[in-house]
C-alpha cells in the first residue's frame, strides 16, 4: 500500500467519499505529512509555501474527527484569520465541503450583519470562521460564551502575522480564556516560512507539547535581481515585458502609491489590475475574480496579496524594488507555481545603488533559507490590562490568583505574576476596576471600555492634509503615520503626488507640492518595511568585497553598482561598509553612513542627536534610512564633532541615553496615549483639546504605563541590541570611522524628515536663546578717548578688541541705543552732575571692554547690565555656558530689583 | 516695588507696604471635568494644594491673591469641588488672608468664601497694584496701575536655528495696554499676565496673545512695549525680538 492510499484509508469513510467526489486523488507534501499526525489530535504548526493546500491539511483532520467523534453543543471549531478578506475567501472555499459533509460553517467578523449574528447565537455553526477581535467580542455575550464551551479545535491561519504583534498576545490570552470555558482543545497553527518555527509553536501552545510540520519554501525557489533602469518609463517598460512572458504574474510593490503609479502607466494594456488596502472591497474582489478566471494577466499589488487569498494559478512573481525583508520575499514569490513540486519563479527589479545591493543580499538569504525570526512581545502591559478588564467583565469578579494562572499559561505572559499586580493597581487608579480581598471587580464603565477596546490595533485619529498652494485639502493621514513620520520638512506621498510638510497644526498638516523628490517615499503607516541589521550589514560587506559574481544578479545590475563604487574612488570619497562608518559634511548637516538597517540607525541616530543636543545646546533634526543617518545641526558643528560623540559612546549607555532621547518625542507620546487608553485612563474617543496632553503624560512618570511605552519602543521601533552591537564593534576596532566631504552615496537616498531632538534640559534651550538675543542686541560702540567716534552695530559683530578708527585708542564703550543721546552730550565743556555721572559710567564701561574685550561687550549687552554688574560677571571667571548663566542671573536680578515696576 | 518670581508656583510675590503672594488659574477640581471628557485621573488637588501651601510657608505673605479660576466646573459646583473646596480654603486661611479676583470658572463659589475674600469681577486695587482675572474690561480704578492678570495661561516657546527647542514653558508677558476706550489716566496702564498655577494647563503661546479675542486685555496690548519673562524671572526678550519659528520664515 503506497503512502497516499494509506492516508486515504485512515480517513473516515464519509470523508473519503467526499474526497472522491472532489477528485482529490493526490496529496501535497504538507498534506501527506500533516494529516496523519493531526488526526491523532496533536497540536502542530504547519509551515509550507502559500497555495500548497495548507488549509486542507489542517481541516481534513478536523473534518475526520468531527465525523468520527462526539460533537458537543455549540461551536466545535474556530478558524481564526488576521483579516476579514481572508475569512470571506475561506468561506467560499469551505462551503462545498460543509454541504457535502453536513457540517455547518459560518463567518463572524466586524462586517457580519446583526441578523446573521442572531442566527449564530440561536443555532451555532459547527465551524466558525472569525478574527481575533470578534473572538474578544464573543466572550462578552452570555449565550456565545456557552457556545464557545463546545470548542474542540482551534486553527489559526497566518499565525506568523499575528505572533509578531500585540494582537497575537491578546489572542494567546484569549485561547487560555477559551480553555477556561471549553477545557483543552487541539491547536493548529498555519504559518509562512519563519526563522524560528519553535517560537511560533510555543506561542500557539504555551507549555503544551506540539509538533512542527514543515515543507521549506527555499528549495523550490528560483530568484534573481535585474536592474530596471533609472527612469520610471524604463522601469514600467520592463515590468510590461515581464508580464508578457507568462500567463499570470503578480507584481509586488512596497507602497500603495507605487502600485498606483505602475498600474496607471500599464492601464492601456487592458489586462492589468491594481490591488491594495486603500481600494474599496468591491474593487479588490473584482480584481481577484478577474485574475482568477484569467481575464487579467497581471495584478499590481502590495502586502495585501501576501496572505493566502486564493487567486488561482500564478506563474511568476515580480518584486519591484527591494522587498526589504527575506521572509517577505519568500512569502511573496512562494505564491508562484502552485502545482505540487513546481518551482516558484521570481524576479526583483531593482532601481538604484542601495536597492540593487539590498536585493542581491535578500535573494541570497532567501535561497539559503534564512528568513527573519518572529519575535512575540513578552509581557506587554497594555494587552494585560485589556484582558484583565475583559476577564472582570466576563465574570463580574475574579481572583487575582486566577488571573495570574490564566496569564501564566500563555507564552507571552509565562512569567508575569508581578506585572499582574502592577497592572491591576494602575487600572484601579484610573477607575476601570476595583479590588477587594484579592478579588478584581468590574466597574460600571468597564463594559463600555471593553466594547471600545476589543482590538489591540491602535485606533487612529485622522489628520487633514491641506495644500497651501492650491488652498485645498489633499486627503487624510493616520495619526500614527503623522506622529512617527511627519514633521516639518518631511516628504511623503499622498494621492500619487509628492508633498513637503510646511507646518503641523492641531489636526491639519500644511503641505506644498514637492519637486525633485526621488525614490520610495512612505505614504501610509504600515508601509515602512524596515530593513533588518543582518541585511544591511551584508550590504556593507558586499560594498567592501564587491564579490557580485557570487550573487544572483544580471550584468546591468553589477555594472551599475560598480559604476557608483568607481565614481566614489575617483572623487576621493570613502564608501561605508560593514567595517567602516563614514561621516560626511553636507550643506544641511552631517550624514552618518552606517549600514545598520532602519531600526539600528533610528536608535543610534537618536542617541547621537540627544548627546549633541545636550553638549552644544542646540536642537538636532534627525532623519534616517537603512544606510544613513542625517543629522541637521547648526553650521558650527561638523563631521568631526559627530565622530567624537560617536566614539565616546559606551554600549551600556545606549539604552539610558535613548530613554532620555525618546521621552520628548511625538512617537513616545503617541505610544503613551495608546497604552493609557488600554488602561482605561483615556477613553478611545476622549477630547483632550483643553489641556496639555504633554503635561498630562507626566502623570505617567514611573508607572507601568511608561514602562510599557519604552518596552514597546525598544522592542518594535528601534533595535537597541543592534545599536549596542555597533558601538561594541567600534570599541573593539572591528569597525572604524572616517570623516569626509559629502559623497554620491552619502547624498543618495531621500530621507523622510522625521523628528527634532531638543536639548534635554530647559537650561540648554534658554542659554541658546540668550546667546542669540545678545548677539542680535543693537549696541553703540563709542570712543571714550576722542569722544568723536561712535558706530551702531550688533553685539555679535563686535571684534575681539574694539579699536577707535579715528584716534586708534582701545578705550571703547559698548552702549545701549538709549544711551546714545547722553554720549552726544559729553562733548560739552561743562557737564551737569547727571551727565558727569553718566560719563563716569561710560568710562568704567570702556575700561572693562579694554581689559576684557569681547567678553565684556557681551556682558554689557545684557538687559539692564551696567559696568558694575558686567564686572561682577567677568570676575566670576565663568566661561562658556556658565558665563551666559551669570549674565542671566544678573538680568534676573535687574528685573526683580532695579527696573521700574510702578 | 520689587516683584519676586517664584518658579515653583508659578507665582509672583508683590511687596510694597504689604506682601501679596499672587497665583493665577489653579483650577482646583479639574479632574471631575476631565472625566467628562474621557480622561480618568485621580484628583490632583492634594499635590496642587501642597505646592501652594509650601509657597505660602516660604514667603509668609499678608495675602494670598488668586487671579481667578480657583475652581473648574462651569456653571455649577461639582461633587469633587464640594468636598475639596472647603478643605482648600481652610488650609489657606490657616496660613494667610485670602483674596479671590473671580474668574469665569468661579461660578457658585460665593457660598464657600468669607466676607471680604471675594473681590469684584472687574478687579480691585490692593496696596497700589491692580488684581484682576482678565476676562472682562477692568474697573476704572485699576487703570494707571500695574495690573496682574490671570485667564490667559501664557506659555513661551523658544526656537533655535534648527527648530523648537523648548515648548510651552510657563512665562509672563509684561506690557502697556491701550486703555483709551476705558478711561483717561495720567500714568500708562501696564499688565503682567501671570501663567497658570494649574500644571495641566495647555497654555497660550505669548506670541499669539496680543490682539487675540480671548479678552479685551489681549486686544489692548501694545506689543512695542511688551516683554517676556520665564517663570523664574529669566528675561527672554522684548516681544518684537522674540525669535520666530525658523520654519515660518
Amino acid at each position: 500500500m503506497d503512502a497516499i492510499t494509506e492516508l486515504r484509508e485512515s480517513l473516515n469513510p464519509r470523508l473519503r467519499e467526499v474526497l472522491d467526489k472532489r477528485g482529490f486523488d493526490e496529496f501535497s507534501e504538507i498534506q501527506m505529512r500533516a494529516v496523519p499526525k493531526l488526526i491523532k489530535g496533536i497540536n502542530a504548526v504547519l509551515i509550507a509555501p502559500t497555495g500548497t493546500g495548507k488549509t486542507e491539511s489542517a481541516l481534513l483532520p478536523v473534518f475526520h474527527r468531527m465525523q468520527s467523534g462526539v460533537r458537543p453543543d455549540g461551536f466545535n471549531c474556530l478558524y481564526i484569520t488576521p483579516l476579514r478578506s481572508l475569512n470571506r475567501d475561506m468561506m467560499n472555499r469551505l462551503n462545498w465541503w460543509g454541504e457535502e459533509l453536513g457540517i455547518k460553517i459560518s463567518v463572524r467578523h466586524g462586517d457580519t450583519p446583526q441578523s446573521e449574528r442572531r442566527k449564530q447565537a440561536v443555532n451555532p455553526p459547527d465551524i466558525l470562521i472569525t478574527t481575533p477581535e470578534s473572538l474578544q467580542a464573543m466572550f462578552m455575550g452570555k449565550v456565545l460564551r456557552k457556545h464557545l464551551a463546545g470548542v474542540r479545535y482551534v486553527i489559526i491561519d497566518e499565525i506568523h502575522e499575528l505572533a509578531d504583534g500585540k494582537r497575537g498576545c491578546q489572542l494567546s490570552v484569549a485561547l487560555e480564556r477559551l480553555a477556561e470555558l471549553a477545557g483543552e482543545f487541539q491547536r493548529i497553527g498555519i504559518s509562512a516560512t519563519v526563522g524560528n518555527p519553535d517560537t511560533v509553536g510555543k506561542f500557539l501552545c504555551g507549555k503544551r507539547p506540539f509538533d512542527i510540520i514543515q515543507v521549506p519554501v527555499a528549495k523550490t525557489l528560483d530568484l534573481s535581481v535585474k536592474f530596471a533602469g533609472e527612469s520610471f518609463a524604463d522601469q514600467t517598460k520592463l515590468i510590461s515585458k515581464c508580464i508578457d512572458k507568462f500567463n499570470s504574474t503578480l507584481v509586488f510593490t512596497n507602497t500603495r502609491s507605487v502600485a498606483e503609479a505602475i498600474g496607471h502607466s500599464l492601464l492601456k494594456r487592458g489586462d492589468v489590475d491594481v490591488h491594495h488596502g486603500s481600494l474599496s472591497r468591491e474593487v479588490r474582489i473584482d480584481a481577484e475574480d478577474n485574475f482568477r478566471v484569467g481575464k487579467t494577466k497581471a495584478m499590481i499589488c502590495t502586502s495585501s496579496m501576501e496572505l493566502g487569498i486564493d487567486i488561482g494559478q500564478i506563474d511568476h512573481v515580480v518584486q519591484f524594488n527591494s522587498p526589504r525583508e527575506v521572509a517577505r520575499l519568500m512569502q511573496r514569490t512562494g505564491r508562484a507555481g502552485h502545482q505540487i513540486g513546481a518551482t516558484s519563479h521570481g524576479i526583483i527589479l531593482a532601481t538604484g545603488f542601495d536597492d540593487i545591493l539590498e536585493s542581491m543580499v535578500i535573494v541570497r538569504k532567501a535561497l539559503a533559507n534564512e528568513p527573519e525570526e518572529i519575535r512575540p512581545h513578552i509581557n506587554p502591559a497594555d494587552v494585560m490590562a485589556n484582558q484583565i478588564a475583559a476577564l472582570a467583565v466576563e465574570r463580574g469578579e475574579i481572583s487575582v490568583e486566577k488571573i495570574k494562572e490564566i496569564f501564566s499559561r500563555s507564552y507571552c505572559f509565562a512569567d508575569s505574576a508581578d506585572l499582574v499586580n502592577d497592572v491591576i493597581a494602575r487600572m484601579e487608579k484610573h477607575y476601570l476596576i476595583r479590588t477587594e480581598d484579592g478579588m478584581v471587580i468590574t466597574k460600571a464603565r468597564a463594559r463600555k471600555y471593553l466594547s471600545l477596546n476589543l482590538s489591540m490595533i491602535a485606533d487612529e485619529k485622522k489628520s487633514m492634509v491641506f495644500d497651501v498652494v492650491s488652498r485645498k485639502p489633499v486627503g487624510t493621514l493616520d495619526e500614527s503615520f503623522v506622529i512617527s513620520w511627519i514633521s516639518s520638512g518631511a516628504v511623503f506621498v499622498a494621492r500619487g503626488q509628492v508633498w513637503r510638510v510646511l507646518d503641523i497644526e492641531e489636526d491639519r498638516i500644511m503641505v506644498e507640492p514637492a519637486k525633485n523628490a526621488q525614490g520610495e517615499l512612505p505614504s501610509w503607516e504600515g508601509e515602512q518595511i524596515p530593513v533588518p541589521l543582518s541585511v544591511a550589514m551584508e550590504v556593507g560587506q558586499l560594498r567592501r568585497l564587491q564579490n557580485f559574481a557570487e550573487y544572483h544578479a544580471d550584468d546591468k545590475s553589477i555594472a551599475f553598482a560598480e559604476k557608483i563604487l568607481n565614481e566614489m574612488v575617483k572623487n576621493r570619497t570613502v564608501t561605508a561598509t560593514d567595517r567602516l562608518i563614514v561621516l560626511e559634511d553636507a550643506d544641511e548637516g552631517v550624514v552618518v553612513n552606517l549600514c545598520g538597517g532602519h531600526k539600528v540607525n533610528e536608535a543610534l541616530g537618536r542617541v547621537l542627536s540627544i548627546l549633541i543636543s545636550a553638549r552644544y545646546g542646540t536642537s538636532v533634526g534627525i532623519e534616517t534610512n537603512a544606510y544613513r543617518i542625517m543629522l541637521r545641526i547648526p553650521k558650527f558643528l561638523g563631521a568631526g564633532d559627530v565622530e567624537e560623540v560617536l566614539l565616546s559612546l559606551e554600549p551600556e549607555h545606549v539604552e539610558g541615553v535613548l530613554t532620555l532621547a525618546l521621552k520628548k518625542t511625538a512617537l513616545y507620546k503617541w505610544k503613551l496615549v495608546q497604552i493609557a487608553k488600554k488602561f482605561g485612563a483615556i477613553d478611545a474617543d476622549a477630547d483632550y483639546e483643553k489641556i496639555s496632553i504633554n503635561k498630562l503624560m507626566e502623570l505617567f512618570d514611573g508607572t507601568v504605563i511608561e514602562r510599557e511605552a519604552f518596552r514597546e519602543l525598544f522592542f518594535s521601533n528601534m533595535d537597541v541590541d543592534g545599536a549596542k552591537y555597533i558601538v561594541q564593534r567600534l570599541k573593539e576596532h572591528k569597525m572604524e570611522t572616517k570623516t569626509s566631504r559629502i559623497s554620491i552615496i552619502g547624498a543618495q537616498g531621500l530621507f523622510t524628515g522625521r523628528d527634532v531632538v531638543v536639548p534635554p534640559g530647559e537650561d540648554q534651550a534658554i542659554l541658546e536663546s540668550v546667546k542669540h538675543r545678545l548677539d542680535e542686541q543693537d549696541v553703540i560702540l563709542a570712543c571714550m578717548n576722542c569722544k568723536s567716534w561712535k558706530s551702531r552695530t550688533k553685539t555679535g559683530k563686535i571684534p575681539d578688541v574694539p579699536v577707535c578708527p579715528v584716534c586708534g585708542a582701545k578705550l571703547v564703550a559698548v552702549l545701549k541705543p538709549y544711551e546714545e543721546p547722553m554720549y552726544a552730550a559729553l562733548k560739552k565743556k561743562t557737564l551737569t552732575s547727571e551727565e558727569k555721572e553718566a560719563k563716569d559710567k561710560m568710562m568704567r564701561n570702556a575700561n572693562l571692554v579694554l581689559s576684557s574685550g569681547k567678553k565684556a561687550a557681551i556682558a554689557l549687552s545684557g538687559r539692564g547690565v551696567g559696568p558694575e554688574a558686567a564686572a561682577r560677571i567677568i570676575n566670576t571667571f565663568a566661561n562658556g555656558d556658565n558665563f551666559y548663566r551669570e549674565i542671566l542671573k544678573a538680568e534676573r536680578r535687574f528685573v526683580q530689583t532695579h527696573r521700574y515696576w510702578g | 516695588m520689587q516683584p519676586e518670581f517664584l518658579e515653583n508656583g508659578p507665582a509672583v510675590l508683590i511687596e510694597r507696604r504689604k506682601r501679596c503672594l499672587v497665583i493665577a488659574d489653579p483650577h482646583f477640581g479639574v479632574e471631575a471635568d476631565l472625566r467628562r471628557h474621557g480622561l480618568y485621573f485621580e484628583s490632583g488637588t492634594k499635590a496642587r494644594l501642597q505646592r501652594l501651601l509650601t509657597l505660602i510657608e516660604e514667603t509668609s505673605p499678608d495675602y494670598l491673591i488668586a487671579l481667578g479660576d480657583l475652581k473648574q466646573m462651569i456653571p455649577y459646583v461639582s461633587y469633587q469641588e464640594k468636598t475639596e473646596m472647603p478643605v482648600i480654603l481652610q488650609k489657606i486661611r490657616e496660613l494667610t488672608e485670602f483674596r479671590l479676583a473671580p474668574g469665569n470658572h468661579d461660578t457658585g463659589l460665593e457660598h464657600y468664601l468669607k466676607k471680604g475674600e471675594l473681590l469684584s469681577p472687574t478687579g480691585a486695587v490692593i496696596d497700589d497694584t491692580g488684581y484682576f482675572h482678565g476676562h472682562t474690561i477692568p474697573a476704572p480704578e485699576l487703570l494707571g496701575h500695574l495690573i496682574l492678570c490671570g485667564h490667559h495661561h501664557p506659555v513661551v516657546n523658544i526656537y533655535d536655528s534648527v527648530g523648537c527647542a523648548l515648548r510651552g514653558t510657563p512665562g509672563y508677558l509684561l506690557s502697556e495696554i491701550d486703555t483709551r476706550e476705558w478711561g483717561e489716566t495720567k500714568e500708562p496702564t501696564r499688565v503682567l499676565l501671570v501663567p497658570a498655577f494649574y500644571e495641566l494647563a495647555g497654555g497660550m503661546d505669548v506670541r499669539l496673545i496680543p490682539g487675540n479675542k480671548v479678552s479685551p486685555i489681549a486686544k489692548a496690548i501694545k506689543t512695542e512695549t511688551a516683554e517676556i519673562f520665564l517663570k523664574d524671572g529669566t528675561y527672554v526678550g522684548r516681544f518684537d525680538e522674540l525669535r520666530p519659528d525658523p520654519l515660518e520664515e
